[in-house]
């Protein structure tokens, strides 16, 4: 005879054996418009209990278009994976993605990048307000699990 | 990454707020470098695609998808795991690799059978035309069959990934038949 497990056992055991497999290789921020990287790092920025800083060039301020990306790794295959991006000013979210990827295939090396416009020259915040007070959160889910969170807080420089 | 702002920029008609383009083809045909050559980034590190790619572009409320699922034989059993919702589909075949024409025939083939793929519109790339051993897109044609497809819009364009000779052509045609929602 089988034994049932109360279900909430069964999602965090899911989630750590996700998390046990689960890493991001490396982040990268790149001027859109020639596709050279501006800022990238191979910390495993998935580590939901140390925020993370990144050295940013100021100059990304001016860029048109700006590109982050992330590659990531993971050893269980998910059916619904999907993330949440947000870049938050001193907490206050000024932009959102939501991103379903699906299926992720066990043992898999995957990447995401996702572009976006910047505001306009006269909208943009200048460094020195931005400066230390721009966070990307990114929450990393399998259907409504929660998998990890990163935070990685930006200088400008 | 402005190729594919501009191709987001031309659809702005379209009433879908979303466009997803799927990218196949077997291992070492070029898909991942092609992405890339999108996006003006540096082609000269591409290395094997181990799951997939993704580029994500947002301009004014329409976003644009590209997908690029790695080719390798071990992968393939996969792909079927991302047809859902695909707009066009692109198929990228190496034209200097002679020996696996007919597996890459045979791949295109059970794509165009599935059923979640029906309809889809084709452009296949012929890549790799600046090796001196590459056939020409009308031999790929052939070979793959292409003129026998009954059920969608096709299209075969010779390119160079690596240095983007005939890629935009090919994207120009994915703008013009990106189907009206389904």
């Amino acid at each position: 005879m089988t034994e049932v497990l109360p279900v909430e056992e069964n999602r965090e055991d899911r989630v750590a054996s996700i998390l046990k497999g689960f890493q991001v290789n490396w982040m990268n921020l790149r001027d859109a418009d020639t596709g050279k990287i501006l800022w990238q790092n191979s910390e495993d920025m998935s580590n939901p209990d140390i925020e993370h800083e990144a050295r940013v060039p100021k100059r990304i301020l001016k860029c048109r278009v700006v590109s982050r990306e992330m590659n990531f790794s993971s050893i269980e295959s998910m059916d619904r994976f999907r993330l949440e991006q947000k870049v938050l000013f001193k907490g206050r979210c000024l932009e959102e993605w939501f991103f379903e990827f699906g299926f992720v295939i066990r043992n898999s090396t995957n990447t995401w990048q996702s572009v976006i416009e910047s505001a306009p020259e006269s909208q943009m915040m200048p460094a020195n307000v931005l400066n230390g007070n721009v966070v990307i959160e990114t929450k990393f889910f399998d259907g409504d699990l929660l998998i990890t969170t990163s935070r990685v807080r930006l200088f400008y420089v | 990454m402005m190729g594919l702002l501009n191709i987001l920029k031309k659809l702005r008609s379209n009433p879908d707020k979303e466009l997803r383009l799927l990218l196949l083809g077997l291992d070492n045909a070029g898909k991942t470098t092609l992405l890339k050559q999108l996006a003006s980034e540096d082609v000269n590190h591409v290395t094997p695609t181990a799951g997939f790619n993704i580029k994500s572009v947002l301009s004014n409320g329409f976003k644009l998808n590209v997908w690029d699922i790695g080719g390798q034989r071990k992968i393939r059993p996969y792909w079927r795991n991302y047809f859902e919702n695909t707009d066009i589909l692109i198929y990228v075949v190496d034209c200097s690799d002679h020996q696996r024409l007919e597996e890459t025939g045979q791949e295109l083939a059970e794509l165009l059978e599935d059923e979640k793929l029906r309809g889809v519109p084709l452009l296949v790339y012929a890549n790799k035309q600046d090796l001196a051993s590459a056939l020409p897109a009308s031999e790929i044609a052939q070979h793959l069959g292409l003129h026998l497809i009954r059920d969608r819009t096709w299209q075969i364009q010779a390119c160079v990934a690596t240095d983007g000779t005939g890629v935009k052509e090919g994207m120009e045609w994915v703008c013009k038949n990106i189907p009206a929602k389904k």
